[in-house]
């Protein structure tokens, strides 16, 4: 399937690019998304089998396969609204879809593969495809951020390069098989630990550049800031999560090693600096959408100290990553609308937003809940059995100025969201306002609700996926 | 006795072949090979004038250059025979000999009170310091190489056996002729024809110098390029006997005199800003010539 | 053999730190192409035709090739200063990059490991480390997509040291990665001097908080 999956995405996107009828378009972006759904359909009933070799779809890609495909029918149904609203030129859109589409198929494929150097490779792709989008505008801004993502990503792709060279070091035998994650999984013990240790900080390092962490998280704030609302919606939920699979899946074998204790300090060390890093421009920027990619370095880093710290820690990051991937996308959607309005990200200009745009104001209020962890947010269920696990773990003088941390970022989001929704804005023009349509705020409301109903109510398939996620660290 | 002996003749014809093979490059005919002997002997026969603000060490200066130089060329050896002067750490020796040479060069420039000449001696000091970590690097390197400390017996146990000795032999030709080009301020960081005294380093120097006084100097720069020229053949000649080597050591210093013409026909002056970092190449591929050796000897 | 290509590859990296035209830059990658095919062509434990044409494409083809050609157009459509402009004097870097080298070599002494080959480490992390100085120190955005190309070398050799058989769809992967990064890049360069008038990376800091 995974061969069909690969080779039908690449067909649709040689359409695409021939084709010139907006019609055909629309059809080709369908039968991509129906594609998707039977891939991930397939995936998730075929549960453990590999496929090539080097394709194993576990539970955890299973997890991520769901997430990525729920999250890609809005971004590429609302790619419709945001494309055609705006004058751009036919090469540019179409260079767009292919693009998303790539992307989202390399997101896919880097998920369930099972080989190191397999996902490696699927993430670079990621990096170009996403450099496109980035560039969508063509203007000095995105320019900017296109160069600074696609240097970045293409040096820190390039040191997690060298820890799969370390790694094979580390091994002691040169046998392609062997860099399986199955098979490292059974060899940890007898890997090299100073090799290990290189490794496992090459890797790390290299993959905090999709991840979001503190080393290299600068280009993927401005890659999210410039790029259109529905690609950015994928770069801060299942772009990062790439970036958190290609991690979770060496840490699983560091975690069974004797070198368990030390990449836990190493992780939660970046966390904690990531947490910090976005708590100081989250009360600093003025612009929306750098706000909320900052947001996402802060849930990044909770998730990392949920790793880091273990015991129920683990469950709940994987949970916690699943929902603010639901949750942040969401909001980007809404963002879109919002620069419908405002023609402007800039929180000094907007306000007033009930008055100009019922649902989305609705909207903004409730992802204000869900995004800051309140209660009916199934964020919260999530941040308290981290706090909790960093508790049990003996973590507290960690725990306090995180929290400290987040009072401060909950503060900022709430002034900035109430301004948005309540104060009347500064010199806004009301009598060329663009009509929002309501129904496209339906399926930010669904992604909410799915935060607070998988949060709140998990069903049992979904519990017993995140359980059989983190087996392989509990033990 | 050998080397010392074939290196003096050798410096008579050095200069000379240099010049010709810069005239026949730029199309010209050239003067005789003998020439530049020629304009020594004449400045040999004149008197000295000395200025009347400098002592006593500008008057002994040349002379102290001279024998230094003559004294290096001493501990040259030749093939089987060792040079008149010979002892474990002899390159030391050499290196040092030759630097006090210089020094003197440069105090008596100093001496003149000459602007210019400041300039051209604080150049020159500049360069010397910057080359003298080559010089020993390298040759430090074949004594751990060979496991001797006398040039002597590094020449002799150093054999050409594998690429990476060939390898190394290349490096070490390539540092030391530049070293020499250095030494004695020739083209890539000098230019001795130049006409402008700010641009010059060792013709700045000796500007204040004349008759038999510049004579020595000048047979000394000649001396030098003879002294380089034979350690670079001592380098391939190895453990050969005399009828070839002597036949080998004349060709290696006429290649050797032909490459210098060369060079100086084809290349500019380098900017002087960038005269430093070129000589500091020149202690980092030596560096390099001894992290190789290392390795080689399996020590590291 | 493999140990003198490996000896002036390094000599390459001393000589980029003191030339000072972008044209001299770019002619030091073409050569390390040429290196890299001869330590990886003399790496080949059999002949086998999909790994030397492989090794052909990477090296040969793009390196020396295609990605030095590409960089000098960019270089002239853009009319680019010629001259290299670093931030520190070369003669500091020498000093560093020497330092650099030297480490290298000292902690590859300290790590006493039999799967691999020293040489081959030092230089790789030696061109790693050097190629990161570059990065850092140049002012050209070209500059930084060679300097790119250098820290790619150095991962090139990294792999060999390792001696680990990659498959050739990890290897066609690096091919790529290099490929299009460098091409993107270029391109890139490219809207960027049409879109600014200035070459360096002054004009890329706008987007910040």
């Amino acid at each position: 399937m995974i061969l069909i999956y690969l080779i039908g995405t690449f067909l649709i996107s040689i359409s695409l690019f021939f084709n010139r009828i907006t019609a055909v378009r629309k059809a080709l972006v369908m039968l991509f998304l129906i594609l998707q759904w039977a891939f991930t359909y397939y995936e998730f009933t075929h549960k453990g089998i590999t496929e090539f070799n080097y394709f194993k779809p576990d539970a955890i890609a299973i997890l991520l396969l769901f997430t990525i495909s729920i999250i890609s029918v809005p971004a590429l149904l609302h790619s419709y609204d945001y494309i055609y609203k705006e004058k751009d030129n036919r090469k540019a859109r179409t260079i767009y879809y292919i693009a998303m589409i790539f992307l989202i198929m390399a997101l896919s494929a880097a998920y369930v593969s099972s080989h190191i150097a397999v996902t490696w490779i699927f993430v670079e792709i990621t990096t170009l495809s996403a450099s496109a989008l980035i560039f969508h505008r063509r203007n000095a801004g995105s320019i900017e951020a296109t160069w600074k993502y696609i240097f970045v990503c293409s040096i820190s792709i390039m040191f997690v390069f060298i820890g799969i060279l370390f790694l094979s070091i580390a091994l002691g035998t040169s046998n392609d098989d062997s860099l399986h994650y199955d098979s490292l999984l059974t060899l940890a013990p007898s890997l090299n630990p100073f090799w290990l240790r290189l490794a496992f900080i090459f890797i790390f390092v290299g993959y905090t550049a999709k991840l979001g962490l503190v080393p290299m998280y600068t280009a993927g704030i401005d890659a999210k800031d410039k790029a259109p609302t529905p690609a950015a919606a994928l770069f801060s939920s299942v772009l990062m999560n790439v970036g958190f699979i290609g991690f979770f899946r060496f840490y699983e074998i560091i975690a069974h090693t004797s070198l368990h204790s030390w990449a836990n300090h190493v992780v939660m060390i970046a966390a904690f600096l990531s947490i910090f890093v976005a708590t100081v421009y989250v009360l600093k920027v003025k612009n929306m959408k750098r706000m909320l990619a900052y947001s996402s370095i802060e849930h990044m880093g909770l998730i990392m100290l949920g790793i880091a710290v273990g015991g129920i820690g683990y469950y709940a990051a994987i949970l916690h990553l699943i929902l603010h991937s639901f949750a942040k996308s969401a909001l980007f959607f809404q963002i879109g609308h919002i620069y419908k309005v405002y023609h402007t990200k800039n929180i000094y200009y907007l306000g007033n937003y009930f008055k100009y745009n019922l649902s989305g104001a609705l909207f903004l209020l409730l992802a204000f809940i869900c995004v800051t962890a309140m209660p009916p947010s199934g964020l919260f269920v999530s941040e308290f059995y981290i706090f909790k696990a960093m508790f049990a773990a003996n973590y507290v003088y960690v725990l306090i100025p995180v929290l400290i941390l987040l009072t401060f970022i909950i503060w900022t989001f709430a002034k900035n969201f109430f301004k948005i929704v309540f104060i009347s804005p500064v010199d806004f023009d009301e009598t060329q306002i663009q009509k929002i349509n309501h129904f496209e705020t339906v399926s930010q409301y669904a992604l909410l609700a799915l935060v607070i109903y998988l949060g709140l109510n998990p069903p049992v398939f979904f519990d017993n996926l995140i359980n059989e996620a983190i087996k392989n660290l509990i033990f | 006795m050998l080397s010392f002996i074939l290196v003096i003749l050798v410096s008579f014809v050095f200069t000379g072949v240099v010049i010709r093979t810069k005239s026949i490059a730029s199309g010209r005919k050239g003067p005789g090979i003998m020439q530049p002997m020629k304009d020594i002997y004449r400045l040999f026969r004149k008197g000295a004038v000395y200025s009347e603000t400098t002592s006593i060490i500008f008057q002994i200066a040349p002379t102290i250059y001279f024998s230094s130089v003559v004294m290096a060329i001493m501990v040259l050896p030749f093939g089987h025979t060792r040079g008149l002067i010979s002892f474990n750490g002899d390159f030391i020796f050499f290196a040092y000999v030759l630097a006090l040479g210089k020094f003197f060069s440069i105090i008596a420039a100093l001496d003149t009170g000459s602007s210019f000449e400041g300039m051209g001696a604080s150049r020159e000091a500049l360069f010397s310091m910057l080359v003298e970590p080559a010089f020993f690097i390298l040759i430090g390197s074949l004594g751990i190489l060979t496991g001797y400390t006398s040039f002597h017996e590094i020449f002799m146990t150093f054999h050409f056996s594998t690429y990476i000795t060939y390898a190394i032999g290349v490096l070490v030709t390539f540092v030391l002729a530049m070293i020499c080009m250095i030494e004695n301020s020739r083209m890539p960081v000098d230019d001795p024809k130049t006409h402008l005294e700010l641009t010059m380093i060792h013709e700045v120097m000796i500007l204040d110098n004349s008759g038999f006084d510049l004579g020595l100097i000048l047979q000394t720069t000649n001396l030098k390029f003879a002294m380089y020229g034979a350690l670079i053949a001592n380098l391939f000649m190895g453990n050969l006997v005399w009828y070839f080597t002597i036949p080998l050591f004349f060709m290696f210093q006429f290649l050797f005199a032909i490459t210098v013409g060369i060079l100086e026909s084809f290349s500019a002056r380098f900017r002087m800003s960038h005269n430093a970092q070129f000589i500091l190449v020149l202690s980092s591929i030596s560096l390099l010539v001894f992290f190789v050796i290392l390795m080689i000897m399996n020590k590291f | 053999m493999i140990n003198i290509l490996l000896i002036v590859f390094t000599i390459t990296l001393l000589y980029f730190v003191i030339a000072n035209r972008l044209i001299t830059y770019v002619n030091i990658l073409a050569f390390q192409g040429v290196l890299l095919f001869g330590v990886a062509f003399f790496e080949l434990h059999e002949i086998n035709l999909v790994n030397l044409i492989f090794i052909l494409l990477e090296t040969l083809v793009i390196k020396t090739f295609a990605i030095p050609m590409f960089l000098r157009y960019v270089i002239k459509k853009n009319n680019i200063t010629r001259e290299a402009e670093p931030y520190l004097p070369n003669f500091a870097s020498l000093i560093i990059v020497t330092l650099i080298i030297v480490t290298t070599f000292v902690v590859s002494n300290v790590i006493n490991d039999p799967h691999l080959n020293k040489i081959y480490f030092v230089v790789a992390l030696s061109t790693l480390f050097s190629g990161l100085y570059f990065i850092t120190t140049r002012k050209k955005i070209v500059t930084h997509v060679i300097c790119y190309v250098i820290i790619e070398n150095g991962v090139f050799i990294l792999s060999l040291a390792v001696g680990a058989e990659m498959p050739l769809l990890v290897n066609l992967g690096i091919l790529l990665d290099v490929f299009v990064s460098v091409f993107l890049l270029g391109i890139f360069i490219n809207k960027i001097g049409d879109v600014m008038q200035e070459m360096d990376i002054s004009e890329l800091n706008k987007l910040k908080d």
